[in-house]
């Protein structure tokens, strides 16, 4: 840090340190700049909230050796997919287990924000960025031709200055905004409010009542069916060492035309007869909520402009079919450090140089994917009821399959066949397939 | 979502309404720590006169932590003290009625697991 008419000057700032920002600053520290880290929380990880996991690919692309240095997994997953609930309280799962999902390190953990988020930021720390916590950033300074060349902070003579600011200042983009990125917040139909419990109980609980031999194994679920009362949403369920953390998203725009209560909706879904059992004697840790941006590819912002980048749920970097973001915003992080390195090894920090953050993300799996679910948002809008039909279709289905009712089996598939037609008009059913195919395919 | 005087709302049928229990939601805020700014609200009714002629006010049932009340007088009332800053009042009002802002930094929310 250089003081120089009292003006604070970095190489590089860094608004938020979540995954994205904490990334970024990682990467540029490592690469020999002097890099604020700003968070507005009284710590990293103070403001977020998930259902989900930690993908270690991501992890290891900016951190090789992060199985040494400890980091605060709760349990990996080695279990993981959708979990099928009917109205009359039966249980239909599709999962994976075992095999590549139980191997040391797992592909993904399950974590505590709070406690991940801390140790993610002390690792950019270790590498030499100055974390500055309990600061709201809340505009940006720029040059006499527009290009951004610092922040200006909540703090009294708060403003800081560096010829590159990497954005991660997550789903409520006020910033990206401020810099023309996007000219709109993002619609209600295109986010998802999420909120969960984290419920503490024993370790041996846990594992007795998700089939777990111990803590080394955990479970990662989307939980459809009887979950969002046939409304577009879906549940979760996720195993800590001595907490599950049990919630669903609702997408905002039916919670609000709905007028649902969050918590209301929660605590239906935890009386279901499948979850209550899970969750029986349970303590509340923690109850939260937190939007998801899962509008996608036609949601994002550009993603650069003269001085400054964007990453993480501030982009809407989201693929919600497959339930990643966090690895993504990892990544996204890594690649607008990279440009930021090149960007100082040209002197030069203009919109055209950090272009090559687009082109980067291009190259490797965020852009390629949210390319291909573009349309993905658009068909769950489209299908209202996608989430809860199927599923109590293929629970009710296999439910049929697998009882005995002393019947002529002939009638078993006509029933079969009664209880998606039932739900859905068969020509309409095969076109759900098509559209669905389409839009996760991208064509 | 319909906005400004076009916003409606929809019906859950009865028996879904009536499958919803009823849940006092201090006991789950007991839950969360704050770090409370009481020289500062974050949230503020830009005009109250557009939240008298809405209709349906939203914002009393979605927001996940109850930050808006109906008062005696008819009013809005925001806890800004409860809020944990999801942002869903900020998109989800169909007024876009209320200013939004961040806390001052190391205020609000601070989530012990998340």
């Amino acid at each position: 840090m250089n003081t120089n008419n009292e003006k604070i000057y970095f190489d590089a700032i860094v608004v938020g340190a979540g995954l994205a920002g904490s990334a970024a600053a990682m990467v540029m520290a490592r690469g020999g700049l002097n890099v604020a880290l700003i968070e507005r929380g009284q710590k990293a990880g103070g403001k977020n909230y998930f259902g989900g996991a930690i993908y270690t690919h991501a992890i290891r692309e900016v951190l090789p050796d992060f199985m040494e240095r400890r980091p605060p997994f709760e349990r990996p997953v080695t279990e993981a997919g959708f979990w099928m609930l009917s109205k009359d309280g039966s249980l239909a799962r599709m999962t994976v287990q075992g095999g590549k999902l139980d191997v040391e390190p797992a592909d993904a953990y399950t974590a505590s924000r709070a406690v991940f988020d801390a140790w993610w930021t002390e690792q950019a720390q270790q590498a030499g960025a100055l974390l500055i916590p309990k600061t709201t950033v809340v505009d940006f300074i720029r040059d006499s031709a527009g290009q951004v060349i610092g922040v200006t902070t909540d703090r009294a003579q708060g403003d800081v200055y560096a010829p590159v600011v990497i954005v991660c200042e997550g789903v409520n983009n006020l910033l990206t905004q401020k810099l023309g990125l996007i000219d709109h917040d993002l619609e209600p139909a295109h986010m998802a409010l999420a909120f969960k419990q984290v419920i503490a109980l024993p370790m041996d609980t846990i594992n007795a009542r998700f089939g777990l031999p111990d803590e080394k194994h955990g479970v990662a679920a989307s939980v459809l069916g009887d979950v969002s009362m046939g409304l577009p949403g879906m549940g979760f369920v996720y195993t800590n060492k001595t907490s599950v953390s049990v919630g669903l998203g609702l997408m905002l725009d039916v919670a609000v035309e709905y007028r649902l209560k969050p918590y209301e909706v929660l605590q239906r879904y935890l009386r279901h007869p499948v979850i209550a059992p899970l969750i029986k004697g349970g303590q509340l840790l923690e109850y939260g909520a937190h939007l998801i941006p899962e509008g996608g590819y036609h949601d994002m912002p550009k993603l650069y402009t003269g001085g400054a980048m964007v990453a993480g749920d501030a982009a809407s970097m989201v693929n919600a079919l497959h339930w990643e973001g966090t690895n993504m915003a990892i990544v996204a992080g890594k690649l607008a450090a990279e440009t930021a390195l090149e960007a100082h090894q040209r002197g030069d920090f203009s919109a055209q140089t950090l272009s090559h953050y687009e082109a980067r993300l291009k190259e490797g799996f965020i852009l390629k994917d949210m390319k291909q679910y573009r349309n993905f948002a658009h068909f769950l809008e489209m299908h209202p009821n996608f989430m809860q039909a199927y599923p109590e279709f293929i629970n009710e289905a296999l439910e049929q399959f697998f009882s005995a009712y002393g019947q002529p089996k002939k009638r078993l598939f006509r029933n079969m066949l009664g209880s998606l037609t039932s739900r859905r008009q068969l020509f309409r059913a095969m076109g759900d397939m098509v559209s669905m195919g389409r839009a996760v395919m991208g064509w | 979502m319909k906005t400004g005087d076009a916003f409606s709302i929809k019906e859950l049928l009865p028996e879904l309404q009536e499958s919803l229990p009823d849940v006092y939601v201090d006991d789950l805020l007991v839950s969360l720590k704050y770090f409370i700014d009481e020289a500062q609200a974050h949230l503020k009714i830009k005009d109250h006169a557009v939240c008298a002629r809405c209709q349906y006010k939203p914002c009393i049932d979605f927001c996940p932590v109850s930050v808006y009340t109906l008062a005696h007088d008819g009013r809005i009332h925001i806890a800004y003290q409860a809020c944990v800053e999801c942002g869903s009042c900020r998109v989800g009002c169909p007024y876009k009625n209320i200013e939004w802002t961040l806390p001052r930094g190391g205020f609000g929310v601070a989530y012990k697991f998340g």
